[in-house]
């Protein structure tokens, strides 16, 4: 399992931070996401067996998908 | 000498390149710590930035939107007609155009784009009445419609109004946490050793300070990382971190942490511990992660959150039919519809719980209460049962040998006593070690076949000597008869003394006292947690008539004795059973770990400068009873803000869309109403601060 911490700009209201989570839980092999609008960040957990596993610019398409931006992606 | 001069010159030169070269090599290595960090530092700034923002754009908006809202006053109440009426649609449409389409881009961009890929959100709802009621202008300039196009200017107007006030809101309610991740120091000052005894003060970035690095810190000065006092003696001000508020001596051989303030003397400290690894970022990091993870109540909002906005989408088409086939008036039909868009925005609801638990971890986060999972504050309210574990939580967990009864010379079972016990790591055994050196014991004898026996006692030979030591079940096992000394065994205990037995080939040498004396407010948050109507339950390993010494002089009723450290999540198991009500289990999280995530809320204690992060839902920083006290007093007063919110949230929406259906909310009251909605709860969960906790 496999986390990575997202601080994301653009969100300013709940649905927004809803619509990130549905949009980054579309990326395959992503256990769990979690948006926070109020400290503007996103966690999302993922699992490591996938062979490909997710990358920074899966993450920073999703949050485009949704309409945001994803200023930075760490990984831990 | 020229010559020599020279070389000096070239040495020193090289000396000093191969310096700047370990600097860089340094910088490179730090570098991304530093970047973590340069993450945190930016956090502030997003939010004033935000609030600049959205004032530059409310000045603007109201600018050009002031002069709408009196043209409509003048229109709708004194039916004063100044000048034609095709003139004031025209201005409506010049003056609302920059308020809608200018200031408003970004929501109106960010609006219609959930809308084509089906990402809805709340800017969708407000960017399409917007847009609809501009576009009445330019219907009503054909005559098929009337004028709402004022409308538009409004409700953006005030829209971004609320977006304003909003975000000062949050950025009050998320002040404690950021001010939380600016808190370390900035800036280190090193001894850099420049050969021999000649040591020079260098001011270097914090981010480069390593490992083993001689830090001063001056009176008044930030320590800039964790590390251990080498020389010097001051008091420190650990507060911030801890929420201690007294400040801790510190001398050769004492623990500080970064970021706490030292007080009044010159102390030189070594680093143990940099970048994320420190005592402070791990907080940081905690209080971060705990932001994003959801307690259960919230799951329910965020559902109903994300089938709002298109649920409203199609009760504003519904409305805009129902009075089109019921009445017939397009006016009507539209500026209901645009009612029902604007006012039904779910933000109060997805922010009611987020909001509210920013507000509690961050008040948490400055008294050294740290929610590692929100999930707590749900849970706290069930509670009925606390279990503390004896030793670290309610004692010192610093044990020492209090009184010794001995039947042959004393020194003699010391040293015994001693010997073997220095082979053991634990705090009982370390207690007997300290007392035999004080009263003189220098050496220790050999021993073997040293043996551990888990939670009962020790065992070796000393020369030819069995030697067992351990408490009295230990010896009934072994069939050592304690006769001799039961008497005195009991005395002991009835003071609340751990009683240890030592034996020598099957004889009883004497025995040991030890007490481990109550923290300082363990009586007093025992007291109010009584008080409370809490079933108070003390766990230890302890034999009944010390255990219950002990829970008599702090005023725990329940004791649960003779517990192996193994046992206690299975204890924590059997009284969740009981039905009477969710557990909680206190502890400081070394050896109790099982037992914290039995229980339906683990609070771990923090002892010294380590953190039991990943043990317990709340954490404690500091290791004080009174600490869980307020940890549970928060939980609640956060929990019942939450339930606020919610209801206010759920309740506005419930009363506010009925009427917009009906037609008997104006589009700007609607919007004013929901901007306030959003104020309010913001505003709800911030009053949270005056609850003393």
């Amino acid at each position: 399992m496999k986390k990575a911490m997202i601080v994301i700009h653009g969100m300013h209201c709940a649905s927004c931070a809803s619509n990130i989570e549905r949009s980054l839980k579309k990326i395959p092999g992503v256990r769990s996401a979690s948006v926070s609008l109020i400290m503007k960040k996103g966690s999302v957990e993922f699992d490591e067996s996938n062979s490909a596993g997710v990358t920074e610019d899966e993450i920073r398409n999703a949050v485009k998908r949704a309409g945001y931006e994803a200023k930075s992606i760490t990984f831990s | 000498m020229e010559m020599k001069n020279n070389k000096d010159m070239h040495e020193h030169s090289n000396s000093s390149d191969m310096m700047h070269e370990n600097h860089s090599k340094r910088a490179e290595h730090n570098k991304h710590e530093h970047d973590e960090h340069a993450e945190h530092d930016h956090s502030s700034p997003v939010e004033d930035e935000e609030i600049s923002m959205w004032k530059k754009k409310l000045f603007w908006a109201w600018l050009f939107g002031v002069p709408v809202l009196i043209l409509m006053f003048i229109a709708r109440v004194f039916g004063i007609e100044v000048v034609s009426d095709t003139f004031v649609i025209i201005l409506f449409l010049i003056l609302g155009f920059p308020v809608v389409f200018v200031f408003g881009w970004s929501t109106i961009k960010g609006g219609f784009r959930g809308l084509f890929t089906f990402y809805f959100n709340m800017d969708s709802l407000i960017a399409l009445g917007t847009t609809i009621a501009y576009l009445t202008g330019v219907g009503a300039l054909l005559g098929v419609v009337q004028d709402y196009s004022g409308v538009a200017a409004a409700i953006m107007a005030i829209f971004v109004t609320g977006k304003y006030i909003e975000s000062v809101a949050r950025g009050r309610a998320t002040r404690e946490i950021m001010k939380l991740l600016e808190l370390g120091a900035k800036k280190a000052r090193i001894l850099r050793n420049m050969g021999g005894k000649n040591e020079v003060e260098v001011e270097v970035d914090i981010s480069e300070v390593q490992i083993g690095d001689i830090i001063l810190v001056r009176p008044g000065e930030k320590i800039p990382t964790d590390g251990i006092v080498v020389r010097g003696e001051s008091a420190v001000d650990e507060s911030m971190v801890t929420g201690e508020s007294m400040p801790i001596d510190k001398r050769k051989g004492s623990n500080v942490i970064g970021a706490t303030i030292n007080q009044d003397g010159i102390l030189y400290v070594e680093a143990n511990k940099i970048g994320s690894d420190t005592f402070l970022a791990h907080i940081i990091k905690l209080v971060e992660e705990a932001q994003s993870t959801k307690i259960p109540i919230q799951k329910l909002a965020d559902k109903v959150t994300s089938y709002f906005v298109p649920a409203v989408l199609v009760l504003s088409v519904l409305t805009f039919l129902g009075w089109m086939v019921f009445n017939g008036d397009l006016s009507k039909a539209l500026t209901s519809a645009i009612a029902v868009l604007v006012i039904a925005c779910p933000c109060a609801l997805g922010l009611a719980v987020p909001i509210a638990l920013t507000v509690g971890s961050g008040m948490g986060a400055k008294k050294g209460i740290l929610i590692r999972k929100g999930e707590a504050i749900q849970t706290m309210k069930e509670v009925r049962i606390l279990v503390f574990d004896k030793t670290g939580t309610i004692t010192k967990g610093k044990p020492e040998v209090v009184s010794v009864h001995s039947l042959v010379k004393e020194i003699y079972m010391l040293e015994i006593a001693a010997s073997i016990e220095k082979l053991s790591e634990h705090p009982l055994s370390r207690a007997i070690v300290n007392k035999a050196s004080q009263d003189g014991v220098k050496r220790f004898k050999e021993v073997k076949n040293f043996k551990v026996l888990r939670g009962r006692g020790v065992e070796g030979t000393i020369g030819k000597n069995k030697v067992i030591i351990g408490n009295t079940s230990l010896m009934n096992e072994r069939r050592i008869s304690v006769m001799e000394v039961e008497n005195k065994v009991e005395e002991f205990e009835k003071l609340g003394y751990t009683t240890i037995v030592v034996s020598e080939n099957s004889k009883v040498l004497g025995i040991i006292g030890i007490a481990d004396a109550l923290k300082d407010d363990s009586v007093e948050a025992i007291n109010l947690l009584n008080s409370g109507g809490y079933r108070t339950v003390m766990i230890t390993g302890d034999n009944e008539r010390t255990a219950r010494a002990i829970a008599n002089a702090v005023g725990i009723k329940e004791v649960l004795a003779n517990v192996l450290p193994e046992e206690k999540a299975k204890k924590v198991e059997e009284l969740q059973k009981l039905g009477e009500g969710l557990v909680a289990f206190v502890g400081d999280g070394i050896n109790d770990a099982p037992a914290l995530k039995q229980a339906n809320v683990g609070i771990a204690m923090g002892t010294g400068t380590d953190i039991a992060i990943e043990a317990g839902d709340i954490v404690l920083a500091r290791g004080s009873l009174l600490g869980a006290v307020q940890a549970i007093n928060l939980s609640k007063a956060t929990f019942k803000k939450i339930r606020q919110n919610l209801f206010w949230a759920f309740a506005y929406n419930t009363l506010a869309i009925p009427l917009a259906v009906a037609g008997l909310l104006h589009p700007i009251i609607a919007e004013a109403a929901m901007a306030l909605s959003s104020i309010s709860v913001i505003t709800n969960a911030n009053l949270l601060r005056r609850k003393r906790i």
